[in-house]
């Protein structure tokens, strides 16, 4: 456990570290939390909402009532969402296939270490960074298998969201069929 | 005409660009047939159903791949643990090009079964090193498949459970019509008949 001096310490330094002050700063540390944008609300672009809404409609079927019209929207919602994740994984798995890889080329150790003593002797050498494309089979299904197998972790991330947006749609159909069955008693 | 119209509001699933709609419609098709969904609701859980079946597909399909593109390497490293001597010398170029022989020639084949005899094992051995190399890939590609059949089948299961809810809704609604005092009654034109006074 810190003592008392530390604690004191600690609130010291920290009030020195408050955080990016100029605005380019400010905006750029905004974006610190953001990962692949799939929690992101999908309402959030003009195309998807119209689909949304068409959905949201032909789910709720003549009902003109707000309730049920609400819940429509969850399961709307819900389907597309689970569409944006499925979208996302064969893009990710189409883009290890083509660049063999998901993050840009980087320079290996050894091309680091022969970079590095080059500068020492006063050179200056422009390494090429391995070709992860070069690396992957060249013909199906080898290839896309391999892209599969590349972007594994990823998927797997991935499929936590997909299973969310299920469980959140069965939820909401549910939702919605109960309010239709006490529209029906009343 | 209803089911079209519902098709083409669902989110269409991204194929690879390896992969074959008609396919995928093949598959979806044959849901529909033996699911005979009703409505935009269980049109979407067939569609969803199908699209887990198929991603179950490719990764299975995957998974084969990636344990037969380790055969040559997995080969490989068992003749290598084979041949090498009390020294710790192997032939690494014979060891190489008997390894990649071994897919196409069948005398280099023999040879192989013959070096695994000697050690009392046979071709499961190339399969299970093939399998060890690449345990790490098979394990996250069976949880992501234990997921998706998992999934497919809770699918599955809310179409009957819509279903029935469903079912349960309109015999409900049939009940009380039925039992409704103000419906209206049709009377048999023979019981019109004037009474006497």
């Amino acid at each position: 456990m810190a003592s008392e001096r530390q604690i004191a310490a600690n609130r010291r330094n920290a009030r020195k570290s408050t955080g990016p002050r100029s605005g380019a700063g400010r905006k750029r540390a905004s974006h610190n939390a953001f990962c692949h944008g799939l929690t992101l609300s999908i309402t959030s672009t003009a195309a998807f909402a119209k689909h949304l809404d068409r959905l949201v409609r032909k789910i709720a079927g003549d009902s003109e009532e707000a309730i049920v019209l609400e819940r429509a929207r969850a399961v709307a919602q819900a389907e597309l969402e689970l569409a944006r994740v499925r979208r996302t994984k064969v893009a990710l798995i189409e883009r290890a296939s083509a660049f063999g890889e998901l993050d840009p080329p980087r320079l290996t150790v050894t091309q680091m270490i022969r970079l590095l003593n080059a500068f020492d002797r006063g050179r200056l050498i422009v390494p090429k960074p391995l070709d992860a494309s070069a690396t992957m089979p060249s013909q199906e299904p080898h290839r896309s298998a391999e892209a599969v197998r590349r972007v594994l972790p990823e998927l797997r991330k991935l499929d936590r969201y997909e299973r969310r947006a299920a469980a959140r749609r069965d939820r909401a159909v549910l939702n919605l069929s109960d309010r239709m069955k006490s529209l029906n008693n009343l | 005409m209803g089911r079209r119209n519902e098709l083409a509001l669902l989110p269409k699933l991204p194929l690879l660009i390896t992969e074959s709609v008609d396919e995928f419609d093949a598959i979806r098709d044959a849901f529909e047939r033996e699911i005979k969904p009703h409505g935009i609701i269980e049109q979407m859980y067939v569609h969803d159903v199908s699209c887990i079946v198929w991603e179950i597909l490719r990764l299975r399909r995957c998974k084969v791949v990636i344990i037969n593109s380790a055969f040559r390497k997995a080969l490989q490293s068992l003749l290598k643990e084979l041949l090498t001597d009390e020294d710790g010398y192997y032939a690494a170029d014979e060891t190489e090009a008997l390894a990649l022989a071994w897919f196409t020639d069948h005398a280099a084949k023999k040879q192989v079964s013959e070096i695994l005899g000697r050690f009392e094992l046979d071709e499961s051995a190339i399969e299970a090193e093939a399998i060890r190399s690449s345990s790490a890939d098979l394990e996250l590609l069976d949880r992501m498949l234990t997921s998706l059949e998992s999934r497919r089948d809770k699918a599955l299961g809310c179409v009957a459970e819509y279903r029935a809810s469903l079912a349960r809704q309109l015999r409900e609604s049939a009940d009380r019509i039925i039992d409704d005092n103000d419906v209206l009654r049709l009377e048999h034109p023979s019981s019109k008949r004037p009474t006497a006074a």
